[in-house]
């Protein structure tokens, strides 16, 4: 293959070839086949046969021989053959350009501003680049969303690259180009092997071409290195900005003007219990209207059937809006009943991003959680929780720490029977298959090692935003005698802070959460703190019942977005579990060897309905909810008329070097002409055959 | 082929018959009607020649005047003078619609004109045309007067069918037991062969002469290309591709075939006598036929 592309620089891929070979060979058969036998009266036909009687012995090749004719097309045949392999001398070797494609198939692409889809413009834009390509370049193709994908590594074949940009389809997940720019900067990196006797190498730089419509974020502390990007903006281009804006530039530094975008997006939805009538159910939702006027709308409630599951579903109730120009316009609707019902919420709007004018929400049976409370035996612990409230929600066992490792509790704790358990001065060996609360430990793990003695320590502040600290707000009072003091592992979220460092975080651990509070409640029989006799300890208790132990914050309840992994927590002890997707697939999930079931294949919004068992049955709902999303508006082009010192801002900053945004169709299509000199030359044989045999006379 | 033609009796065709009746009077000065000497020996009064007795002939015509001399019997031979039946017999199968003028109606030019000389020297003309069986013959005229007739008849010959000289022969010997001149018009091309049409006249003791005619085409083919070549007569299909080796080797194969035909006739003294439709037929029947015996 090296020595053969050394000769020949050919424009064809081998099933051209393999179609041009053909050429002669049906030249040939022509001639056998008497395809184009002219029929001719004659008086007799007595002598001929008498003179083709010996002839007859070897007519083929005799017909053959005598053809000079044929032997002449051949030999253009050959020519062009010949020439169509491209061979030169060795010594003149152009380098091979590489193109690195990357093509968005986030959400947003699925818009309709431009006509037809955005992905559509963007891989009739992609296949424009791959038949600009020369016959010795090489391209990869990947798609992006929240993941890159790589759809064809490293090639020379056209027909491999446009199958792969056609085998890309629209997704309903959000945009993050890093790993996708990661990837591509990656194999811009010389001397790395793509495939067998494909080395790239860094003499040219690799061209870059992302299709995008910019709906993210500028992707900062990355280096393109020697890629060579250009950004193709898909979508409809920003409007040319009216001279009074472009004289009074926006009072925000460095940030585009707004651009309005045709679409009515459900931003947010959920269900929520009434505060008057506690066995009912309410949904709240968010409008948002990206629109430059202001839009009336309808939204409706469709009731699901877990029966039917690709059913569109019976209207419940609709309400008129009225949402302004560029603004939110909230909704609630009353559920009727008290059971699990899965609902959706369709908005009647005609714009160019339909994915987001559904929203789904579920409401599940209210089920009893299950604490476990790991305690030597902390009075003010174990009856702070017990209170009548609280027992209306929950179960409550409490064990000493000798007894934790023993039957039953560990199989318990292993087959994550328990939604939440306390564990109060003492550290278990594995972690526990539930949300976790710890007082005066750690949960297990290295990074928790070696914790450092903290002595009195002062609160100094505390996240009252967080719904596990909601209304609690005298912990400026609360005195700590000794705690212990960890460097937070990464991905902590801090409740509690001191003048000596942390005291009370939450960690997430594989689907669950781990609260750690790094200040035993008692030393011995001697209290540590004051806490328990606080007004804000039972409150904390409360909220972790509700956020840890609460067990409708199971799949049900939790924000699911389309393309990620989805976590279940099954009681029961089931071994595997039926998912069913909004198109009426099914597949089957088997049980994680932490215990959940992950699914992996919510990739489309919708209700899934989730089959435990007989008549254990459970829905969750995977939403779009993306603003980055439902904010169709192109980004990456610098609108008409912006002057050039304002023109910063609207581009794409891919590690602090803006890229100039093309629109759509700048890409040239690079012409060939030499297929069109082939095919004369082709046409010319053909016309000379049919002359030469027809006797056409001019 | 079948262009419409300007009628036998265009002023241009009488007017090259009237010079050759100038000329077959010139031909035939000074003879008397029915006057024809045939090569044949028979019974009339002008002695020929002697010949040995065998049994089985006529007694009556042993010379006894040399039996008494030489005492051994002589049969006496004589020119037989003869009421001659001049038989024209001209092919109208398909084939013979080809060529420009086609060969048909050359051998009608070539008919018209021998049935004029026929005529004027007052013998028994007949008219035929044959293709696959024997058509209508004109009924046997005789005398410059009855032209008109054969004319007509002639005219309304049309090439139809394939030809079958075979059958057309065989007919024609069991209608017409009576010695005369045959002379058959035709291209020769038939597929069975002329062999056993011309033993059938043969057999009959006639004066046979053969004149075969072709066209232009058929001597110097101007074809090429791939064709598939057609049999006008019995559909039979040649592909050939048309190459200079073929050509020559179709000339080969022609000249074999007219030099077959020409040698079978010689050996059995049938008279033959080779054309094609770019001879003027006034020339061939002026100094081909006479050259060949046909007229005098």
């Amino acid at each position: 293959m090296e020595s053969f592309s050394e000769y020949f620089h050919t424009p064809l891929d081998p099933a051209r070839w393999a179609a041009l070979a053909g050429v002669p060979v049906a030249l040939i058969a022509l001639y056998f086949l008497k395809l184009k036998r002219r029929p001719e009266r004659v008086p007799s036909t007595l002598l001929w046969r008498r003179s083709m009687e010996d002839l007859h012995v070897n007519s083929l090749f005799q017909r053959l021989r005598r053809n000079l004719l044929l032997f002449l097309q051949l030999l253009i045949i050959f020519l062009a053959m010949f020439a169509l392999a491209g061979p030169r001398s060795k010594g003149f070797f152009n380098e091979r350009q590489k193109y690195v494609i990357v093509i968005d198939n986030s959400a947003s692409m699925s818009a309709t501003d431009a006509g037809k889809t955005r992905l559509e413009l963007a891989k009739a834009e992609a296949r424009k680049v791959v038949d600009g390509m020369n016959a010795s370049d090489l391209a990869m193709i990947i798609s992006f969303n929240d993941r890159a994908k790589v759809e064809a590594s490293y090639t020379s074949n056209k027909s491999v690259l446009r199958g792969a940009i056609e085998r890309v389809a629209a997704s309903e997940g959000s945009t993050s180009p890093r790993e996708a720019l990661e990837v591509a900067a990656g194999l811009a990196n010389p001397s790395r092997q793509f495939e067998e006797g494909t080395v790239a190498t860094a003499e040219v730089p690799p061209k870059l071409v992302m299709l995008t419509d910019g709906g993210f974020d500028d992707v900062e502390g990355f280096s393109l290195g020697n890629l060579q990007a250009s950004i193709v903006v898909v979508g409809k281009p920003p409007r040319a900005t009216r001279k009074a804006e472009a004289d009074n530039p926006p009072p925000v530094e460095g940030k585009p003007l707004p651009n309005p975008s045709d679409n009515v997006a459900i931003a947010a939805l959920q269900t929520r219990r009434d505060d008057e009538k506690t066995d009912r159910f309410q949904i709240f939702g968010r409008i948002h209207n990206y629109r430059e006027e202001s839009a009336s709308i309808e939204a409706k409630l469709y009731k699901h059937d877990s029966a039917k599951p690709t059913s569109p579903g019976s209207l419940l109730d609709a309400i008129a809006l009225e949402i302004a120009a560029q603004a939110d316009q909230s909704f609630k609707f009353d559920l009727p009943g008290s059971g699990a019902a899965e609902f959706e919420v369709r908005i009647d709007v005609k714009d160019a991003q339909p994915l987001d004018n559904r929203a789904f929400a579920v409401v599940s049976e209210p089920r009893r959680s299950k604490v476990l409370i790991v305690s030597s035996g902390d009075r003010y612990l174990i009856d702070t929780l017990k209170t009548p409230v609280t027992l209306q929600e929950a179960d409550f066992t409490v064990v000493k720490p000798e007894e934790y490792d023993k039957s039953p509790v560990d199989r318990q704790v292993a087959g994550g029977e328990f939604d939440w358990i306390i564990y109060e001065n003492f550290r278990p060996k594995q972690a526990p298959e539930a949300d976790a609360l710890y007082f005066g430990a750690f949960p297990p793990g290295a990074v928790y090692d070696n914790p450092k003695s903290l002595e009195h320590p002062v609160i100094l502040d505390w996240d009252t935003t967080h719904p596990l600290m909601q209304f609690i707000r005298d912990l400026s009072t609360v005195f700590i005698q000794k705690a212990k003091g960890i460097e937070p592992p990464p991905g902590t979220t801090p409740l509690i802070g001191s003048n000596l460092g942390t005291l009370a975080f939450v960690v997430p651990r594989s689907g669950y959460r781990d609260v750690v509070v790094s200040f035993p409640l008692v030393e011995g029989t001697e209290f540590n703190t004051n806490w328990p006799l606080k007004i804000s300890f039972p409150l904390f208790l409360y909220n972790c019942l509700n956020v840890l132990g609460d067990p409708t914050t199971n799949a049900s309840d939790r924000v699911h977005v389309p393309g990620r992994p989805v976590i279940l927590r099954v009681g029961s002890l089931v071994d595997r579990i039926e998912v069913t997707a909004p198109d009426g697939s099914r597949s089957t999930v088997k049980r994680s060897t932490q215990g959940t079931f992950i699914y992996n294949q919510a990739d489309r919004s919708g209700i899934y309905y989730v089959n435990r068992g007989e008549n254990d049955r459970e829905a969750f709902a995977v939403n779009l909810f993306d603003p980055r999303e439902s904010d169709i508006a192109t980004r990456g082009l610098v609108p008409e008329g912006v002057p050039a010192a304002e023109a910063e801002r609207y581009r794409i900053k891919i590690g602090y070097n803006p890229v100039e945004g093309k629109r759509i169709g700048t890409t040239r299509e690079r012409s060939e002409w030499w297929p069109w000199l082939a095919a004369g030359a082709l046409a010319i044989v053909m016309l000379e055959w049919y002359i030469y045999n027809k006797k056409v006379y001019i | 082929m079948a262009v419409a033609e300007a009628p036998l009796l265009d002023p241009e065709f009488l007017a090259k018959l009237e010079r050759l009746e100038i000329v077959s009077r010139k031909i035939f000065l000074g003879r008397m009607k029915g006057e024809r000497k045939s090569k044949r020996r028979g019974s009339s009064v002008e002695f020929a020649d002697h010949r040995n007795y065998v049994a089985g002939d006529d007694i009556r015509h042993i010379d006894w005047n040399v039996y008494g001399r030489l005492d051994k019997l002589f049969i006496k031979l004589f020119l037989e003078e003869e009421d001659l039946h001049f038989h024209l017999l001209v092919d109208s199968s398909l084939s013979m619609d080809f060529g420009s003028p086609t060969k048909l109606r050359y051998a009608k030019q070539v008919a018209a004109a021998l049935a004029f000389v026929g005529l004027v020297c007052h013998d028994r003309v007949v008219v035929e045309s044959f293709s696959t069986a024997l058509g209508k013959p004109t009924p046997s005229v005789r005398g410059r007067s009855q032209m008109r007739r054969v004319i007509d008849h002639l005219e309304s010959i049309e090439a139809d069918g394939g030809s079958d000289l075979t059958a057309a022969a065989k007919e024609f010997a069991i209608k017409h037991p009576q010695k005369g001149v045959v002379v058959v018009v035709s291209d020769f091309l038939d597929k069975r062969g002329y062999e056993s049409a011309l033993r059938y006249l043969l057999a009959r003791d006639l004066d046979i002469y053969a004149i075969q005619v072709l066209s232009r085409e058929e001597v110097e083919p101007e074809l090429t290309g791939d064709l598939r070549l057609v049999d006008c007569e019995d559909d039979d299909v040649a592909e050939i591709t048309m190459s200079a080796p073929l050509l020559e080797r179709y000339k080969r194969t022609l000249d074999g075939f007219t030099g077959g035909l020409k040698d079978w006739c010689s050996k059995r003294g049938i008279t033959y006598i080779f054309t094609t439709n770019q001879n003027p037929f006034d020339r061939l029947v002026l100094n081909y036929l006479r050259e060949r015996g046909l007229v005098r």
